[in-house]
């Protein structure tokens, strides 16, 4: 099968200007302006199949968008090379975008005073899409999204969810082979989410449809990628499966405790002293949460312990949450 | 023939977007309207004064002025790209443009578009008539087609003109006071040039070109021959100069660093 998108050693460098201070700065960053290099993308090299879901994630300035924008053909890259769907995106730019559907959770896409149904309409012509291609994708595509009730209405009359729900309609009206998502979630309830990742899933099984996707919410990416690309400060420090992520990073269990008298973390990490702990506490819940490694003799032993000095109300043995491999891996590096 | 289609699938969705507030379309016409009859008093009565200046006479300094005012009409209605800056770059609206399958600039002037400064093209004709009237000038069947041809020219000056300042967002971060200062330029386009030194008239002709826009099309019709050569340059320059900002545009666009959210 045919790569939708293929990149190779992938920079972005940004120019971040600082002004100097005082008055005499003032002048002089008129003449010269100091300013720093900044790689906001540096050297990525990655693959997408078509019909694959991949999972873009990384900390808030990681560089995601940047991706994106340059996939896109948004942005012109400092170097590297870019080909998504056999197309170089910066070289004939508007072939390639109607081979496209973006959607950007921050920014709207669609006009902003016009009715969402005439958004559409003037969108169909710009796509050069037909009336018979747009009446039996987009008929489905507006029942699956529910947005019928919304048509008539004008996009800046929309909540978040409306609207979101409305973009992702929009920009699939050429019914295009690959989708770039930059935070589709972003903002929305928990119903909105579950819609809009169930409409994801059916579009890619129908049209074998290609989806890159940024995200802040691990559980989208738990409900829909198979594969996640980690990104940290414009490098690539993870590409592969969500499950051998977890498998790798996710040995460890937790153990949540409620008690029914006032403890310490203290209390706590003095009766677990002699064995491999961590203890957190979750203040609002009075939850206390113990970090050990998957090791059933050295788990019922903690347990054992703790029981034998504290009253407890509740326990609870969880598997680490991708959450918290992921914030883990943030925190300390893969290595 | 796609974008002439698509141009007019935008002008109808701007009609239509128009005609969903009646009251106050009518409202807006009524005050274009009004508008266009006190500059048109306000053109009679500045020049009213003035009997002959650097060789032209008063209904010939009315004619230009007319002339001027329907290229630049379709300036205003086309080209409303004042606040570029602003609104496409600062703000990040050009990511949107550039996800579309149409040329960038194209899209810019088809959203941006204000069909009600098309009343400025009424008013034009109509000083242009009385003013024509008051000279005696006769209408030839070739004068149709060459208007329509200075009008496109004058507009495409203005509008590459604009493009081109438009483009320095593209190259500087820092925001310009560049564009009121060019609007105020390209008012002298609607003077006589010949009054102005030749520093002036050099720069008005071939560095900004506003004279095409108003002083030398309109000599053709009022007859002066030894403005004719330059006459019939408006739609040439206007085509370069429209052609370098669409080039320049073009490579900006490349340079476009996009908001960082
Ligand atoms: N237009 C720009 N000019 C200068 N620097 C920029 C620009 N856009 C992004 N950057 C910088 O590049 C880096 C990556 O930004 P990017 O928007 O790609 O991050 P991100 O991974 O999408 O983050 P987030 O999760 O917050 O959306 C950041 O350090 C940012 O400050
Ligand atoms: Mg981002």
């Amino acid at each position: 099968m045919k790569d939708a998108i293929t990149v190779r050693n992938l920079k972005k460098e940004f120019k971040a200007y600082s002004s100097r201070s005082g008055l005499k700065g003032a002048f002089r960053d008129l003449l010269t302006r100091n300013y720093k290099i900044v790689p906001a993308v540096n050297n990525i090299s990655f693959q997408v199949k078509q019909g694959e879901m991949v999972g873009y994630i990384g900390e808030n300035g990681a560089g995601k968008s940047t991706t994106i924008k340059m996939l896109t053909g948004i942005l012109t890259p400092t170097s590297g090379e870019v080909i998504v769907n056999g197309m170089n995106p910066h070289k004939d730019r508007e072939k390639f975008v109607s081979t496209i559907g973006v959607v950007f959770g921050q920014r709207s896409q669609l006009w902003w005073d016009i009715a969402v149904q005439e958004s559409f309409r003037l969108l169909k012509k710009v796509y050069k899409v037909s009336d018979e291609q747009y009446d039996s994708h987009m008929a489905h595509v507006i029942r699956t999204l529910d947005i019928e009730p919304l048509l008539d209405k004008p996009v800046r009359k929309l909540s978040l969810g409306q609207r979101m729900r409305c973009e992702l309609a929009a920009a699939l009206i050429h019914n295009p082979p690959l989708l770039f998502l930059d935070e589709p979630t972003i903002g929305l309830d928990v119903l909105v989410k579950l819609k809009i990742r169930e409409f994801l899933k059916e579009i890619n099984e129908k049209y074998n449809t290609t989806i890159l996707l940024t995200t802040h919410d691990l559980s989208d990416i738990e409900a829909l990628c198979e594969r996640v690309v980690m990104l940290d400060e414009g490098k690539i420090i993870y590409d592969g499966a969500l499950k051998s992520l977890k498998e790798k990073w996710g040995e460890g269990k937790e153990i949540e405790f409620k008690f029914l008298e006032e403890v310490t973390l203290n209390d706590l990490n003095r009766i677990t002293a002699s064995s491999e702990v961590k203890w957190e506490k979750d203040e609002k819940e009075a939850i206390f949460t113990a970090f050990a490694e998957d090791n059933d003799e050295l788990i019922s032993l903690l347990i054992a312990k703790v029981v034998a000095d504290l009253k407890v109300k509740d326990i609870n043995i969880k598997e680490t949450s991708t959450e918290e491999i992921i914030r883990n891996i943030y925190d300390r590096g893969i290595s | 023939m796609f974008y002439i289609a698509i141009f007019f699938q935008y002008v109808a969705q701007y009609m239509k977007t128009r005609m969903q507030y009646r009251a106050d379309l009518l409202v807006e016409v009524f005050s274009d309207l009004l508008f266009q009859a006190v500059n048109l008093i306000f053109i009679l009565v500045v020049f009213g004064h003035t009997n002959l200046l650097g060789g032209w006479t008063r209904d010939e300094i009315i004619f230009i002025y007319g002339f001027f005012l329907v290229p630049y009409a379709l300036f205003s209605s086309f080209f409303n790209i004042w606040d570029f800056n602003e609104r496409y770059i600062v703000k990040g609206e050009l990511d949107r443009i550039l996800t579309r399958p149409i040329h960038s600039l194209f899209q810019i002037v088809l959203e941006r578009m204000e069909l009600e400064s098309l009343f400025g093209a009424v008013t034009g004709i109509a000083v242009m008539i009385y003013a024509g009237n008051n000279l005696g000038l006769g209408i030839s069947w070739t004068d149709p087609f060459l208007f329509f041809l200075f009008v496109t020219g004058g507009m495409l000056v203005y509008g590459g003109i604009f493009v081109m300042i438009a483009c320095i967002s593209f190259w500087a971060d820092a925001r310009t006071s560049i564009m009121p200062m060019m609007y105020n330029i390209g008012n002298y386009g609607r003077y006589p040039v010949d009054i102005y030194d030749s520093v002036i008239r050099f720069v008005l002709t071939w560095i900004l070109p506003f004279a095409f826009v108003g002083i030398y099309p309109a000599s053709y019709f009022l007859g002066k021959e030894e403005w004719f050569l330059y006459s019939f340059l408006t739609p040439v320059i206007g085509i370069v100069f429209f052609g370098i900002s669409i080039l320049t545009w073009n490579s900006g666009v490349k340079r476009y660093r996009g908001a960082g959210n």
